[in-house]
């Protein structure tokens, strides 16, 4: 039996509630439904901080993911669904599946929205990869292997992200993952069972079950030291890319079978809890109960205990709750026209049981009734007081904390990332700061994308990091002229029972609440990932990262960051209103983010990406341009041109970037500042 | 247009086919019986049955590609993109002339083996009328394409090289934008610098990179591949 | 000593799983298939051997993989070693049984062999003696 998670106090609140002891199955059922990882019992208060509306937000945070609005074609009103989620623990036992079955989860939690999968971002952290033995640096590569086999094998572009590297992650690698999708407004599907659906056959597809991924849900709430990493084997979960690229193309065919008949119908990914968790929740949140038979779920191996069918986290499923009069040709989609049986051993669409007027939700097994509680109790986790901490006072400092040594050119990753599949892709990953899409064929509306969160500033003020974090996103899409719409934050910390890693943790809401509120953005979506800490008790350095969304009405209208014409002004702007002015008259030629790493990095990547457009121009800088780390954005304008920011130099017509006492080639620059990727991923 | 379990390009590819008014349709695998009606056949980027074994080994020798395999015999036109061309190789229809067995591959990228994801140009290497997929091509022209492969060097035996060198195979080969052909615009260490190759008769033709994700979409290639399809 | 280590996946093997269904549809009467990456090892001992592979991240996980030491280093009955012709590439151990559980002749090996599992453009096959 593996060491389940819960609280003594919670086993105790679980049979209160039950008025017995609960059975084996219904412990595995809290177990994995009452974790962390499900429930957020220990962060909910804080996160109810956070801003959540605004005008451009149609599904907010509690679904599977969050819906903003993108805008019109042809009549239609067309939407963003974005969702984002850490797969911290499985990516650091076992790298290569855990970063893959990652990028698996978070592309279901977009298509179950009803939207087509059109872009992912990956924010990772690694410890220091500097000992070529080392577990970090396996890690390291392993984890990009990961994310890049299983990303290019389904069809979605990779637009966005970023690394960074620090010894704090030695023991617990971060990887965060982003997806983004597109829907008609009036097609959104929810994951909850719709009104009247009482009766309704609850419709699971896709892989087999199996015994992977059993534990899931508490293992990512485990702390990782020798002992749990033996005893969560069984966690490890199996990537299938080749069934999910077939299992999602089926959902795009039945999402519009469905919707040409009229239909309402409900639909949910398969994650932490599996079949229970995901049923549960579904049915649960239209009000009704849910009742199951065990026994009529495909499994890839005979024998498997009642739990273990029921809250196991085999990958590559996903749950429909569909009329009745439908459910022949759903069948027939998944199981005939895409062949799901002949795709992967036993994988098919097949009924396990329907929604019920009742509000239990009750699991059979060989004729059995192994589980049957009132479904709100189930899917309503009490929530954890906080432990008595100190709050980290604001820190005095306001500048950054350290920078790494050298800036960072990260080709030799991104390049292993198919970035342009399906031929939507404006501007590809490492083309600017952030990615762009035009995701909808014979429109030129855009989606841009961006990630951001520095461990250097978070291990000395967690509060300022993750509101540099919000910063930065939003710059980052502004930048390629996008006007940021919303926002998701993942929030990695150690363990929150431990005084000190829950004042990181608060701090940091703070920072998002005081960055997002300058801006006036919402959370749309997210996630929280505690109890990243190692054997000796050492937390991860405090990780706000936070993804921005952003809109383009024209993509023709994109800025890149590549320098465009010798003798031209290189300008300062701090205020994101004023460069969005800006581009909106056309001044903007060119522009990078500055934010916390300096000017002479901003113009560098300019001077870089003017390199890569085919103009090899470079820049010069005044020798009285600021570099406090003050700086939001510097953009190229023609010299004459009205501005109201600080010249602080000029474009220049051969490759070179130079400043107050320096004066470099920029294929010189950028070799020396890709070395360090190189050397690992090239 | 085929459409195997693991294809992931046929979206973009069928878009862009349209756009040159060629009356494309997405052929899928449960509906493999339709193929025969079709005048050409393309075969998409992805990877089909996930590659295992090797690039395209598995769909090569898929039912689907028996209609592909009989048309092309019998002259009709075929365009594998990515995926698709390693697909052409593994079923031996290109170079050809092997009775089915494959004499060269698209394999792993040197010198590691990494999946590259990268913006380069092609240049058309043989005489436009070679082959009539590239018949309304401009000698030597120079298109863009993205490179989005972990298997796009070209191998096989000594012989089997000097034959596609001889024979005229090497349709297209990496080059720079201003169409210098030299090692450094090879993303993947392929022999001859080769990003295409197309068979004796010319009507079959494998192409690495793919043309239908520049953005916003434009191919010469696509164009005249449409172009000789509906050619009366 | 020098020995091959089969490293295998402990978890079902998809690519095992698509040989089979692909080598049944050419007609050979194959019902089991075994795959195994072949890495040369070198140690005072087999148990060396075996713990020198599994340290190498790169291809042992002791969550998914499982090693053997080979004693003998040419394929055995009902066996295929499939080679790539260029340096840099993986070898593959390939078993394959029929309904009875007994190993293919090696006729039929050469069969699946060139039906599916070796491309001679760049890869060669061994068999057993």
């Amino acid at each position: 039996m593996i060491d389940v998670a819960l609280h003594a106090d919670e086993r105790q609140r679980i049979a209160s509630a039950l008025g017995r002891e609960p059975t084996r199955v219904e412990l595995y059922a809290f177990d994995a439904q009452w974790s962390e990882h499900c429930s957020y019992k220990s962060s909910r208060a804080q996160l109810r901080r956070l801003p959540v509306s605004g005008e451009d937000v149609v599904v907010g945070p509690g679904e599977d993911a969050g819906v903003l609005r993108l805008g019109e074609h042809d009549g239609e009103f067309y939407c963003v669904v974005v969702a984002h989620e850490s797969h911290n623990h499985p990516s650091q036992v076992v790298p290569f599946e855990g970063a893959a079955t990652g990028v698996g989860g978070i592309v279901r939690d977009v298509l179950c929205m009803g939207a087509q999968v059109v872009g992912i971002a990956d924010a990772l952290r690694f410890g220091d990869v500097s000992d070529p033995a080392g577990h970090p640096r396996h890690v390291a590569r392993a984890v990009v292997d990961g994310i890049s086999a299983y990303g290019n094998a389904i069809g979605v572009p990779n637009l966005a992200g970023d690394v960074h590297f620090h010894r704090g992650f030695d023991e617990n690698c971060l990887v965060n993952v982003v997806a983004l999708g597109i829907v008609k407004e009036n097609e959104i599907v929810h994951s909850r069972a719709p009104a009247g659906s009482s009766g309704w056959p609850l419709l699971l597809v896709g892989k087999a079950t199996d015994h992977s991924g059993f534990g899931g849900a508490a293992f990512s709430s485990l702390t990782l030291d020798g002992a749990s990493e033996v005893g969560n084997r069984g966690a490890v979960q199996v990537p299938d890319p080749f069934l999910k690229s077939v299992l999602m193309r089926a959902c795009y065919r039945v999402f519009a079978l469905l919707r040409e008949r009229g239909a309402v119908f409900a639909c949910k990914d398969l994650g932490a809890g599996g079949i229970m968790g995901c049923s549960a929740e579904i049915c649960a949140a239209g009000g009704y109960g849910a009742s199951i038979d065990l026994d009529r779920v495909n499994v890839a191996q005979e024998g498997l205990p009642a739990e273990v069918i029921a809250v196991g986290e085999t990958q590559e499923r996903m749950l429909f709750v569909v009329a009745p009069e439908m459910l022949d040709d759903v069948l027939a989609v998944f199981n005939d026209e895409f062949s799901l049986p002949q795709i992967a051993y036993n994988a098919r669409a097949v009924v396990i049981g329907a929604v019920t007027q009742e509000k239990r939700y009750v699991l059979v097994h060989r004729g059995e009734r192994v589980m049957d509680v009132d479904i709100e109790v189930l899917t309503t986790p009490p929530e954890v007081p906080p432990p008595r901490y100190d709050p980290i006072a604001p820190a005095t400092k306001t500048t950054p904390g350290d920078r790494e040594a050298l800036p960072q050119v990260t080709e030799a990753l991104y390049r292993r990332y198919d970035s342009v599949v399906r031929g939507c892709t404006v501007l590809p990953r490492g083309y600017g700061d952030a990615g762009v899409v035009a995701p909808i064929p014979g429109s030129h509306l855009g989606v841009a994308i961006a990630v951001a969160g520095d461990p250097e500033i978070g291990s000395h003020d967690p509060r300022l990091a993750a509101e540099y974090a919000v910063l930065e996103a939003v710059r980052s899409v502004a930048a390629v002229g996008a006007c940021p719409v919303g926002l998701t934050d993942c929030l990695n910390f150690g363990n929150p029972t431990k005084p000190e890693h829950y004042a990181q943790f608060v701090a940091a809401v703070d920072g998002l609440v005081r960055g997002a509120g300058k801006l006036n953005l919402p959370f749309v979506s997210g996630n929280v990932s505690l109890y990243n800490e190692g054997a000796r008790g050492e937390a991860v350095p405090p990780s706000a990262i936070v993804a921005c969304v952003g809109v383009l009405e024209d993509v023709r209208r994109v800025v890149t960051p590549g320098l465009k014409a010798a003798g031209a002004l290189l300008v300062a702007i701090d205020d994101i209103t004023e460069l969005q002015r800006m581009m909106a008259d056309d001044r903007v030629a060119a522009c990078a983010v500055a934010c916390s790493e300096g000017l002479v990095p901003a113009v560098a990547r300019m001077a870089f990406a003017s390199a890569r457009e085919g103009r090899a121009l470079g820049a010069e800088l005044h020798d009285a341009a600021p570099d406090d780390g003050f700086v939001a954005f510097v953009v190229e304008i023609a010299a004459g041109e009205h501005h109201a920011g600080r010249v602080v130099g000029r474009v220049v017509a051969e490759p070179v970037v130079r400043s107050r006492d320096r004066r470099e080639a920029t294929a010189d620059l950028y070799a020396a500042w890709s070395e360090r990727l190189t050397e690992l991923y090239a | 247009m085929l459409v195997f379990p693991g294809t992931n390009s046929e979206e973009e590819t069928v878009r862009l086919l349209r756009a040159y008014a060629g009356e494309a349709e997405l052929v899928h695998w449960s509906r493999a019986r339709t193929l025969p009606a079709y005048d050409a056949y393309v075969i998409a980027g992805g990877f089909a049955y996930e590659d295992r074994i090797r690039a395209g080994a598995i769909a090569a020798r898929d039912a689907m590609m028996e209609p592909v395999i009989d048309g092309a015999v019998r002259g009709k036109l075929v365009l594998g993109i990515c995926n698709g061309a390693q697909i052409l190789l593994e079923a031996g229809l290109v170079p050809g002339g092997s009775n089915g067995r494959p004499t060269a591959a698209f394999t792993r990228n040197a010198p590691n083996g990494h999946f590259i994801c990268k913006q380069v140009s092609v240049k058309l290497a043989v005489d436009p009328q070679r082959s009539a997929i590239t018949s309304s091509l401009a000698p030597g022209a120079v298109m863009p394409a993205w490179a989005a492969h972990a298997e796009g060097r070209l191998a096989a035996r000594a012989a089997d090289l000097a034959a596609l060198v001889d024979g005229e195979h090497v349709a297209f080969v990496y080059a720079r934008p201003d169409g210098v052909v030299d090692d450094g615009a090879t993303p993947n260490g392929s022999a001859l610098r080769c990003a295409g190759l197309v068979n004796r008769e010319g009507n079959v033709l494998a192409v690495m990179p793919h043309p239908e994700r520049i953005y916003p979409q434009h191919s010469p290639l696509f164009e005249s591949f449409v172009r000789a399809v509906n050619a009366p | 000593m020098k020995r091959w280590i089969a490293v295998r996946l402990k978890l079902s093997d998809n690519t095992a799983y698509t040989a089979l269904v692909a080598l049944r549809s050419t007609g050979i009467d194959v019902a089991h298939v075994e795959r195994a990456r072949l890495v040369r090892a070198e140690g005072v001992s087999e148990a060396a051997m075996i713990a020198a592979v599994e340290r190498d991240e790169a291809i042992f996980n002791t969550h998914l993989h499982e090693a053997h030491v080979r004693e003998a280093d040419h394929p055995q009955a009902g066996e295929i070693w499939v080679w790539p012709r260029d340096a840099g590439g993986d070898a593959w151990s390939w078993q394959l049984r029929d309904g009875r559980g007994a190993p293919l002749d090696t006729a039929t090996l050469r069969r699946a062999c060139d039906a599916l599992l070796c491309n001679p453009a760049i890869e060669e096959a061994r068999y057993p003696a």
